[in-house]
């Protein structure tokens, strides 16, 4: 914290700094603009005279182009990316956004810029591939549900795709925890409209009503442990209230605080209990917005669950004796468990995904876990910090990865979905003979999502269990080499989990490789033996994802560097 | 693999493109099987690209190229430095550090270069792209095999790959991982046309058959990883890390190694693990070719040549003889087992298949006297006997590389005879009652009388086969003769070695008899059938390979004047240091023809009587004679006509006596050999593995099928609770946060 530049609001070297951010901001203003540019007039009152305005009217021709929005938010959210790559590639610099009244606001480090490019990768693969999935044609009388959307509501998609984004990124880069509220409802808020965007199919408006109802309850409850932790420490700025932690963090007020905001991010992470909406919403919404909601709104949630639990509360745990440990570690059991056997016994290949994608957030949990137990006895625990850096690389690897492969299977799907609805395996069925290459990817998806080599999806989930085993185990390796007697139950209990893990990947091979089962030999569905759907960007889109996979499985150095940069970012406090 | 302290030393500007070879031909391989779905359909891609015959063409042709740059950078940058090494990390962080170890551990893909990898990778290199070429003059030209050829081309450069890599790799882990390519490669192009039974279990048989040795070869090397704790050519080489094994565990290294020299067994088809080969022929030509010639067979020898480093360590002096003997053994059997079967084939491909056999036998009874001689020499401060333990071990690699080209070159002149008889009975017999008698295309019965109608291809058949007899002057003599020098060099020293040298002594005689059988039959005589009578020259496609390596083989004798021999088994030698290519060529003759020792003076002239006499003189005696009348062959065939119709009016015998002893058919019957084996597997095998599979459907298949019944029923239960009500996740939501709430409050 100490070397990090220090900006005022709209002071020098801020425009620097929020770069992607302004791009976005910018993205939002053109999305508004340019599909309402026509040729409206204005008349100067009590006169004949027509001012040209520029604003309604008739539109032009360009700006009447039911794509425009979409482009603009596949430029801007890909703009974005870039930009946070290049900011990659010329350096880091820690920049600290700090109030007049000395308020630390957000701070830009690793850690955060590499959450922004998995929110703006997903959310900009999504904007993409949406181009060929929402509809523009066929306004009238006879509307069918897949004919009604026109420009207008083009723009509203995607102008909350941009304002998702936004927020996601406040979220990244909060350093007090009103401004990560207040960003992640604005995620959440654009969220909840876009699952529920295609107001006249009726499980999509139940599937978002559900899932907005559910998800402010639960906001309420984090919102009501924010309160209590104001009370307890008069700031929600995370340097005051770590160091509160630090000095006096046992007694109940803080701790049930933190329980109750750890509810909040429970449910932005899909964990159970709290994840029982998931799967309606995903499985009403449209394909690649349930994608988002599977990767990029759910790394949100993991950060605000390593602020609260690593940056917060972790001066308490450091020796592995935090209060919240078993918490989160049988949250974590539970949901990765419960998420694998729900998903073996879904039919509907969003459900499954959404099932899978609850799996996933117990391994990170289980991650995060691990993390928290960090140094728990200091007899073995090793170079303590270099395993929980590597977990958390772990972590933050896997969350990027994610995308790829999670994303991606959801756009395979939006292309069935599109085509007359995905929400039965068999819709997938002979998937192989109408398109081999999206078969293929499909497959590379499933296999990546089950963990098998050399997809990223192993290395992430290797990199997770070893990170667990590592903390677990500590430098006892080394120790019985030197004569030192250990049995199973000397180490942590975090090593539970990474067998738990274990033993769930194998549960869900099963249904991943239904999946492939049915693309490859069964036959098509009544009436869908036909050429798919056509459209270049969703293909372009997974075939991004599929690059993305592979390259990552085979050749994810660099990656994990730029992940373990970023973990060792967050450990100013470590 | 764990590349400990591995030195990386980046020693040419095309080292870092070495990989490419590789990846060149495995991408070709999945664009050819993909876009062959889209030529296919589209006659003209399928014409211009040949059904994928000229992608594989340009992948293949960019390695061969790839290779030359890397094999001349190798050869002028030559330092005294005898390998180039570079590392490709898959993962490389110091996050792989799990517990205990504190240095970083590497996955990586590496080249290793030296003198072996540079002639195998030429070798490998070179015959894929002409057997490539002729696959497209024969495999497109074929209405039997329409629009599935983009498969063919696609295994095809997959299996190219396989050998590519295997040549390249840097540690035996990734030999092994290629060696299962190819072992891959070669099922799927034995069982080509699968809708033969014949060629659906010959497939089955090369593959089960090798994978015994694989087995072996996968157990040698855990024996060899536990030793080492590496397989890096880098560390397993080491002469300290040798030493350190050497101590304490030189036993279980001789075991290790003789372990994978069983996968050896298995992939160069020796005795007793030969029996897949003369199956194979069951492939298409251009496949026999592959597998014979450029690359499969290569793969066991190429396995041992790598273990030189351990057999010519000065800490395991004395230690690994008892190997040594037991691979020039079999090598010893072999040669004579195959060449026995040899002459009873009728069909032209097995006479080939049984030859390849019998050569690669030469080349292992070479190897293992070498092996011998380096393990038991002190070859390290002697220099003479740092000469002879050189020159050995470079005759096995130099007989490898002619018998390669020969055999490369061989097996397409084959394929072109088989191709034009096929084409001419088809021509002559179109629509009659005779078009789909079960004529075979392949039996030399069915031709004879070749040599005018075919010039290239009887050529190319003749220089071949003298270069496989080891007729002076040409192809592997140079290399043979070398070998069966070792081998009663060694057989002087260790009398258990007189076994082998005898076996490769007769070897020749019989050698000279079949390959000079093979050739009468086929392009001497008359005509033994109408079809034969009718057949025409060859296309280019096909001519064009054959013509190339007429003058490889050829030049043999220049690669020899080179120090061929002596290039690539010492590392501290290289082309032309010490003599010019002219005073080479004087030593080498004199080196053959007129030894000093009286001993090899003797025997030389003993090998050439035999095997440039009496073996094809025989032959000459019951097969061939003149041509058709009116035919006339080219002038450089003439000589050989008109010595055979001589020899054969002058000295014919009959040997129906023979032909029908019990001998013959034994050997017509592969000596029961293969009977033995089915015996075996019906009875042993097949009633345990009943057994297996029993217990396998009651007590696994049950176990599982009880843990998948068990956790769907758990799964409804669980979904059950997702009610779709949000009234119910409410609930949940509550129950959720005060169960932590309780818990938090509890520890607190």
């Amino acid at each position: 914290m100490s070397n990090a530049t220090i900006v005022e609001p709209f002071g020098d070297g801020f425009v620097n700094a929020l770069c992607p951010e302004l791009i976005l901001f910018a993205g939002l203003l053109l999305l508004i603009l340019l599909p309402n540019l026509g040729r409206g007039t204005f008349r100067i009152p009590g006169t004949q005279l027509r001012l040209p305005w520029l604003l309604g009217g008739k539109r032009f021709k360009l700006s009447s182009d039911p794509r425009l929005p979409a482009w603009i938010a596949t430029f801007t959210l890909g703009g974005a990316f870039l930009d946070v790559l290049y900011i990659f590639s010329q350096g880091l610099e820690r920049v600290s956004i700090v109030s007049e009244s000395g308020k630390e606001l957000l701070l830009i480090n690793g850690f955060s810029r590499i959450f922004e490019l998995i929110f703006f990768g997903a959310l900009a693969l999504a904007a993409f591939s949406s181009m060929n999935r929402l509809q523009v044609n066929g306004i009238g009388s006879k509307i069918s549900e897949r004919e009604l959307y026109n420009n207008r509501r083009q723009a509203d998609f995607y102008i909350l795709m941009v304002t998702c984004a936004l927020g996601m990124s406040v979220v990244a880069l909060a350093q007090d925890l009103f401004v990560l509220f207040i960003g992640l409802e604005l995620a959440s808020f654009s969220t909840y409209v876009l699952v529920a965007f295609l107001k006249e199919s009726k499980v999509g408006v139940e599937s978002g009503m559900k899932y907005f109802i559910v998800g402010s309850v639960a906001s309420g409850v984090g919102l009501y442990g924010l309160s209590m932790l104001y009370l307890w420490a008069g700031s929600l700025q995370f340097s005051v209230l770590s160091a509160a932690f630090a000095e006096s963090g046992t007694t109940a007020l803080p701790l049930i605080g933190i329980g109750f905001v750890l509810v909040g991010f429970g449910f932005k992470v899909s964990a159970a209990p709290f994840h029982f909406a998931a799967p309606d919403a995903y499985a009403g919404a449209t394909s690649p917005v349930a994608g988002v909601l599977a990767t990029a709104s759910k790394a949100m949630g993991m950060i605000g669950l390593i602020r609260m639990l690593l940056i917060i509360a972790a001066p308490e745990s450091s020796d592995g004796s935090a209060v919240w440990l078993v918490c989160l570690g049988v949250m974590a059991a539970i949901t990765m468990t419960w998420g694998n056997l729900a998903a073996l016994g879904s039919d509907n290949p969003k459900r499954m995904l959404a099932y899978s994608s609850v799996a996933h957030a117990g391994y990170m949990l289980a991650a995060l876990t691990a993390v928290g137990a960090w140094n728990w006895d200091a007899a073995v625990a090793g170079d303590a910090s270099a395993a929980a850096v590597a977990v958390m690389t772990a972590l933050i690897f896997h969350l990027v990865v994610l995308v790829a492969f999670k994303l991606g299977a959801f756009l395979v799907l939006s292309i069935l979905e599109s085509e007359g609805g995905a929400s039965s395996l068999s819709s997938l069925g002979g998937l192989a003979k109408r398109e081999p290459l999206l078969a293929v990817a499909m497959f590379i998806f499933m296999i990546s999502l089950a963990g098998v080599p050399p997809m990223a999806g192993f290395l992430s989930k290797l990199l997770v269990i070893m990170g667990i085993v590592r903390i677990a185990v500590g430098d006892m390796g080394a120790e019985i080499a030197d004569g030192g007697i250990y049995v199973l139950g000397d180490m942590h209990w975090v090593w539970w989990l990474a067998l738990l893990m274990l033993i769930n990947s194998a549960i869900s091979v099963f249904y991943y490789l239904r999946v492939v089962v049915v693309m490859f030999f069964d036959e098509p569905e009544e009436g869908r033996e036909g050429p798919l759907p056509r459209g270049w960007q969703v293909r372009v889109a997974i075939l991004a994802c599929v690059l993305t996979t592979v390259l990552v499985g085979v050749a994810g150095d660099s990656l994990i560097r730029l992940c373990e940069m970023a973990a060792q970012s967050l450990n100013y406090n470590w | 693999m764990s590349g400990t302290e591995v030195t990386t030393t980046v020693h040419s500007d095309w080292m870092q493109y070495a990989p490419l070879i590789i990846l060149l031909p495995m991408m070709g391989f999945a664009v050819i099987l993909f876009l062959g779905r889209v030529f296919n359909g589209h006659p003209f891609w399928k014409k211009n690209l040949k059904e994928g015959g000229i992608i594989a063409l340009l992948v293949m042709g960019a390695s061969f190229i790839l290779s030359l740059l890397l094999i001349s950078e190798f050869l002028k940058g030559y330092s005294g430095l005898d390998e180039i090494f570079e590392q490709i990390a898959w993962v490389n962080t110091g996050i792989w550090n799990g517990g205990s170890t504190t240095e970083p551990v590497s996955f990586g893909f590496g080249i290793y270069v030296d003198h072996i990898t540079v002639m195998l990778l030429f070798v490998a290199a070179f015959l894929c792209l002409l057997i490539n070429v002729f696959s497209i003059g024969y495999m497109n030209t074929d209405p039997i095999n329409d629009n599935r050829n983009h498969r063919f081309y696609a295994e095809f450069v997959l299996f190219c790959a396989g050998m590519l890599g295997m040549v390249l790799a840097d540690s035996f882990l990734w030999l092994f991982i290629f060696w299962e390519i190819m072992g891959l490669c070669s099922y799927l192009l034995i069982g080509f046309y699968y809708e033969r039974p014949s060629a659906a279990s010959a497939a089955k048989k090369a593959f089960l058959t090798t994978r015994i040795g694989d087995v072996f070869l996968m157990i040698g090397l855990v024996m060899l990883w536990d030793l080492f704790g590496s397989l890096d050519y880098a560390v397993v080489f080491d002469t300290q890390n040798i030493e350190i094994v050497a101590e304490n565990s030189a036993g279980t290294l001789q075991w290790a190694l003789g372990l994978m020299f069983i996968g050896a067994v298995g992939k160069s088809a020796q005795f007793p693990l030969h029996v897949w080969l003369p199956d194979a022929m069951e492939g298409p030509t251009p496949v026999s070719a592959l597998i014979h010639a450029a690359t499969m067979v290569n793969a066991g020898l190429y396995l041992v040549a790598r273990m030189f480093p351990f057999f010519g360590a000065e800490s395991l002096h004395g230690d690994l003889d008892d190997l040594a003997f037991i691979i020039a053994a079999v090598g010893g059997i072999t040669a004579v087992m195959a060449a026995g079967i040899a002459f009873v084939q009728m069909d032209l491909k097995k006479v080939l298949a049984y030859s390849t056999m019998s050569q690669l036998a030469y080349i292992f009874t070479g190897l293992g006297c070498a092996l011998y001689l380096a393990n038991t020499l002190d070859w390290h401060n002697d220099s003479d006997a740092h000469y002879i333990v050189v020159v050995a071990f470079g005759a096995a690699l130099f007989h490898l590389f002619n018998h390669a080209m020969a055999k490369g070159m061989l097996f397409m002149a084959s394929g072109s005879v088989i191709h034009e008889v096929h084409h001419a009975h088809h021509h002559l017999h179109h629509g009659d009652e005779h078009d789909d008698d079960d004529f075979d295309a392949q039996s030399m019965e069915n031709m004879g009388g070749l040599a005018s109608k075919m010039p290239i291809t009887a050529t190319a058949m003749l220089v071949g086969s003298a270069s496989i007899i080891g007729l002076p002057f040409i192809g592997g003599f140079w290399s043979k003769e070398g070998i069966i020098a070792n081998a009663w060099r060694v057989a002087l020293d260790d009398p258990r070695f007189l076994f082998p040298a005898m076996c490769v002594l007769l070897g020749a005689a019989m050698t000279g008899f079949y390959m000079s059988r093979m050739w009468l039959k086929t392009f001497a005589g008359k005509p033994n059938t109408e079809v034969a009578a009718h057949v025409k020259p060859t296309n280019g496609w096909i001519k064009t390979p054959l013509f190339i390596l007429i003058f490889v083989t050829l030049s043999s004798i220049l690669l020899a004047g080179m120090g061929f021999t002596h290039w690539a088994a010492d590392t501290e030698y290289s082309f032309l240091s010490e003599k010019n290519i002219l005073n080479g060529i004087l030593y080498e003759m004199e080196h053959a023809f007129a030894n000093s020792d009286a001993f090899f003076f003797i025997l030389t002239y003993v090998v050439i009587f035999l095997g440039a006499v009496v073996g094809p003189g025989i032959a000459m005696a019951l097969y061939g004679g003149k041509l058709a009348d009116g035919e006339e062959a080219k002038p450089w065939m003439r000589p050989v006509i008109r010595l055979n119709t001589w020899v054969n009016k002058r000295f014919h015998f009959d040997n129906t006596a023979f032909r029908e002893s019990s001998l013959a058919t034994a050997l017509e019957n592969r000596l029961y050999i293969d009977e033995y084996y089915d015996k075996a597997m019906v009875n042993i095998v097949a009633g345990f593995s009943n057994k297996v599979a029993e217990a396998d459907t009651e007590v696994i298949d049950g176990t599982i099928k009880a843990i998948e019944s068990g956790s769907q029923s758990l799964s409804s239960i669980v979904r059950s609770l997702t009610t779709g009500s949000a009234r119910d996740y409410i609930l949940m939501v509550a129950v959720g946060t005060l169960a932590i709430s309780l818990l938090i409050w509890g520890v607190a």
